[in-house]
């Protein structure tokens, strides 16, 4: 009976009341009453101005976005854009991630490199078009290269910042301990810069995402981008819509994605090891 | 023979477009094995570049500097150094940056446990190993910074101003914390510091430096016996005659910067203690430029 109460209590105080269950998904809904809000406009403004080919209906919408996700022609094309931003984020990591460290710890190598690095990215991403196309004719190599040079400069920019923002004392106390280069590479420089590191891949994966798109509206013939501009050629807009919608919500999945992994690993900075709040 | 020997180095930190500024100029002392010495003065006088020097972070221009027979060129595991901010890995456990000098020379994995459970009975840290510093209270932190320090059993342990950061109440009880770890270790120690009552509670010998290219004023023996007691009247006089003597090297300090110190207290007597303590205290607030090591990196 004594142990029966004893893992009672204890169920009770692990036991989340209404109250924080509210308070943790407040946002959430908050979140949810909004869009319902912008349905609700979209409802009637769809109403009012009668015209399909401008704003589809509502209805017509979400049921277009619903059945997207077990339509096999889009799945496979989302499925091949997805492979094209991973492929052209782990080109732009393998040249960012030693690229940044480099310049953030060696200042020669800053001072030589950085004027280049920040006049190349001044140049629009779209302006590669043409030339990746010369390069790589049309199909995955120009997305793929599109993507990495989209990608390659927030990553350089992140580790470079991140190595910066390291306390000297750091590399003073490493080497008091005895700690060679190659340690303090691999203990000081890398976990130092890890934070700053991860906002790169975060943004750098955004950045890709959105270059992605619109690489696939004039390189290829096949992918995520390319379905909408045939939609729009079709001028099927609900389905449009709809694709837009899905690009949003799956590049939103990727970044919460990075975001988890980003607090698993710098877990040492939160107090408590509380992750999230 | 003396376990360190500083023999008349010099150390001139030269300035764009400024005249050079003579930091240390032929500064000579002895430390035996086993004492505890403070280097006490105002903010610039060199203290934290002569500890910084002891370090390896920073070369002598002139002279060198001896440890147990060996000249100190380059940070070695030989020296334990404490920094003002404790630099602890963030990203390390307690365990992890306790035994990273352990780590980086290859210790195998008994070793490393065997020297953990001595250091984490000597600062009472047992039960906090797995945890990372963000964690721990700023006491605790200090204690594995000092403990970090001791691992590779290091011939003497270097300390900048352990406790600058902590505010008067915690400073009193860290200090004693920081007494007896250091006694338990039977260690040498060099400590920088800029609170008289902090040198002659912890020290045994507290080496008074002047502002003015680091001269060393007085070298002055805390015959006190252990655990010390703040209010007794031994202590209070050493107290004393280490003010008056701070004071008069404070004074040879400003007399070198007029300029700076007119327009940060202007008409001040120097001459009145509490005016004294407050401009001192202002002094070394404001040339927190000290830290000069910090940039001697790469």
């Amino acid at each position: 009976m004594a142990r029966n109460g004893c893992a009672i209590s204890n169920h009770r105080t692990a036991r989340l009341t209404p109250g924080d269950i509210l308070d943790k998904y407040r946002g959430t809904l908050y979140t949810l009453m909004v869009v319902t809000v912008l349905m609700i406009a979209w409802y009637f403004a769809a109403k009012c101005i009668q015209n399909t080919l401008l704003l589809p209906y509502l209805q017509e919408t979400v049921k277009e976005f619903f059945t997207a996700w077990i339509d096999y022609r889009i799945m496979s094309n989302l499925a091949l854009t997805l492979r094209r931003v991973f492929t052209g984020f782990t080109y732009a990591f393998l040249i960012g991630i030693p690229l940044g460290l480099l310049m953030g710890y060696s200042q020669t190598a800053l001072q030589s490199i950085s004027p280049i690095i920040n006049s190349v990215r001044q140049v629009p991403i779209m302006a590669w078009v043409p030339l990746s196309i010369i390069w790589f004719g049309l199909g995955d190599g120009p997305t793929v290269f599109l993507i990495a040079m989209s990608a390659v400069f927030p990553l350089v920019i992140n580790t470079i910042s991140g190595v910066h923002g390291i306390d000297p004392n750091y590399y003073n106390a490493a080497r008091s301990m005895g700690a060679s280069l190659p340690n303090i590479i691999r203990d000081i420089v890398i976990p130092g810069a890890l934070p700053s590191i991860l906002t790169g891949c975060r943004l750098a994966m955004g950045f890709g995402w959105m270059s992605v798109i619109c690489a696939e509206f004039i390189a290829t013939s096949a992918g995520f981008g390319f379905l909408m501009v045939e939609a729009q050629v079709r001028m099927e807009t609900a389905q449009l819509y709809a694709l837009m919608f899905m690009s949003g919500l799956v590049g939103f999945v990727i970044d919460k994605g990075f975001l988890t992994v980003e607090k698993k690993l710098t877990a040492w900075r939160y107090k408590d090891g509380v992750i999230g709040s | 023979m003396a376990l360190l020997e500083v023999e008349a180095i010099t150390k001139i930190f030269t300035r764009k477009k400024k005249p050079a500024h003579i930091v240390l100029e032929n500064m000579s002392f002895t430390v035996e094995r086993g004492q505890y010495v403070s280097l006490l003065g105002p903010s610039g006088c060199g203290k934290t570049t002569l500890l910084t020097m002891l370090g390896g972070f920073l070369t002598p221009d002139a002279g060198h500097i001896i440890l147990a027979g060996q000249k100190v060129e380059k940070p070695g595991p030989d020296r334990g150094f404490v920094f003002q901010n404790y630099a602890l890995f963030p990203w390390m456990t307690v365990r992890d940056n306790i035994l990273y000098s352990l780590q980086v020379k290859k210790f195998s994995k008994q070793e490393q446990n065997e020297r953990l459970q001595e250091l984490l009975e000597i600062s009472q840290l047992h039960g906090s190993e797995n945890k990372y510093p963000v964690q721990l209270s700023g006491g605790m932190q200090q204690r594995v910074a000092v403990v970090r320090a001791l691992a590779s059993r290091p011939e003497i342990l270097l300390l900048d101003e352990p406790l600058g950061a902590v505010d008067f109440q915690m400073r009193e009880l860290l200090q004693e914390e920081l007494a007896a770890l250091v006694e338990g270790a039977k260690t040498t120690v060099v400590m920088v510091t800029h609170d008289v009552s902090e040198s002659v509670y912890l020290s045994d010998r507290v080496i008074v430096m002047s502002g003015y290219k680091g001269q060393i004023v007085k070298d002055v023996y805390i015959d006190l016996d252990r655990p010390r007691d703040r209010q007794s009247e031994g202590f209070k006089a050493y107290v004393a005659e280490l003010t008056g003597l701070v004071r008069q090297a404070f004074r040879e300090k400003t007399g070198e910067m007029e300029s700076v110190m007119s327009l940060a207290v202007p008409d001040t007597d120097y001459n009145s203690p509490a005016t004294f303590t407050d401009a001192y205290n202002r002094m070394n607030s404001r040339y927190t430029n000290d830290v000069s090591y910090s940039r001697a990196v790469k």
